[in-house]
């Protein structure tokens, strides 16, 4: 087994609270990983050399030496340093942070985590995965409302292995790319749970969603892939439809779904051929997700040719 | 002896290319771009430092184009590329 990544904490609860959200990720990097956590005041950002770049809740800043990065949390007071070429982040936690540590740990310690992969080869993509009944792998790249959670979640119903329906790292396979997920539950909103007609599930308030294993589905877990497929996917209206897609909106598509690729220049390059790399091996469709896929669930085996 | 402008890549510029095409990643500017395969043929011609005339040429040997084409299709391309700061402009002398 490969090495896992580490929490590490003064603080017992913390620290075993992050290692089992860490441990059910299931992720597996070739080289070992550390979140070295503190509970305490959280210290200004030094003067940037560059504007920070915002998404919601995250900033990210450059770091204190070159290839570095600083990752600041918005919505409670947290932080986490990173170093070049370190296994290792930083992080200081408030204890407003601490507070709210389950919403932390999916907003803010799972970026923290996504950009130490970095360091060991892994480039994430928002993305899902899953292997259709011809084998090939599946991935379904874009944000978190374009309908990759429901999609999962139907494929998990249709007794499909998935991987994840978010998170999901591309890792250099003997001249191609293979595909990790993050093992996380798949969330509905409610309105996919009404497309999809299932109950069950866990309730999560503050996120407005229900969760599923993919067991709890019907379906299966799948570590890695290698995919065959890529699909966009879009909310269409009555009918779905996958369109083809040439080689230049492919790689624009993937490029904008892993938009951390343009932080630190160091490793952007390598994530950008992974990405170039995964569009060499993979034919790519547009797919509109249209309402008969949900009431005709067996569509989803000859969706693709 | 005059020597010529010269173009090259900005150092925060990431180019990859899948069958023919490419995209552009600005990681100053934080912006990307999707380059036809003439825009990918002279970004990747600009790996050294060209003059027009050596970006005409370099065009015309793997495209059966006129100069003058060929010339146009770089002077537009290299214009967007500039006003992107994506390739800088090294001024010639006399």
């Amino acid at each position: 087994m490969s090495p896992g990544i580490a929490a590490q904490c003064d603080q017992p609860a913390i620290r075993s609270a992050v290692q089992q959200y860490l441990d059910e990720g299931r992720l597996h990097p070739p080289i070992p990983l550390t979140l070295e956590i503190e509970v305490g005041e959280v210290p200004p950002v030094p003067p940037a050399s560059a504007l920070p770049f915002h998404q919601p809740q995250l900033a990210f800043y450059p770091g204190d030496q070159p290839g570095g990065l600083t990752i600041v949390w918005e919505v409670a007071p947290a932080q986490a340093r990173l170093e070049n070429g370190a296994g290792k982040a930083r992080v200081i936690l408030s204890p407003a942070a601490v507070d709210r540590l389950p919403e932390c740990q999916i907003g803010f310690l799972m970026t923290t985590v996504i950009f130490l992969l970095r360091r060991s080869g892994w480039h994430h993509v928002h993305g899902a995965t899953a292997v259709d009944r011809r084998g090939r792998g599946w991935l379904m790249a874009g944000n978190s409302q374009v309908g990759k959670s429901t999609t999962t979640a139907l494929l998990a119903s249709r007794g499909w292995p998935v991987g994840t329906d978010d998170i999901a790292f591309l890792v250099p396979s003997a001249g191609r790319v293979a595909v990790h997920a993050f093992r996380s539950r798949i969330a509905l909103r409610p309105g996919g749970l009404e497309l999809l007609a299932v109950s069950g599930g866990a309730f999560q308030p503050k996120r407005g969603k229900t969760v599923f294993w993919p067991e709890e589905l019907g379906g299966t877990w799948v570590e890695r892939i290698e995919p065959e497929v890529l699909l966009f996917p879009l909310i269409g209206a009555d009918r779905t439809t996958v369109t083809p897609m040439a080689p230049r909106d492919t790689l624009a598509q993937l490029v904008r779904w892993s938009a951390w690729v343009i932080l630190e220049p160091e490793l952007a390059q390598e994530h950008l051929d992974l990405l170039a790399a995964l569009g060499r091996q993979a034919v790519a469709y547009r797919l509109e997700l249209g309402r008969d896929l949900f009431s005709n669930p067996q569509l989803i085996d000859e969706l693709i040719p | 002896m005059s020597t010529p402008t010269r173009y090259r890549p900005h150092p925060d510029l990431r180019l990859t290319a899948l069958e023919g095409e490419g995209v552009v990643l600005h990681l100053g500017t934080r912006r990307y771009f999707t380059v036809s395969e003439t825009g990918l043929a002279i970004l990747e011609a600009l790996k050294t430092p060209r003059s027009l005339e050596e970006i005409v040429a370099s065009l015309q040997e793997r495209y059966d184009v006129t100069a003058e084409h060929a010339r146009s299709s770089a002077e537009a391309f290299l214009d967007r590329c500039l006003s992107a700061q994506l390739v800088t402009r090294e001024e010639g002398a006399d």
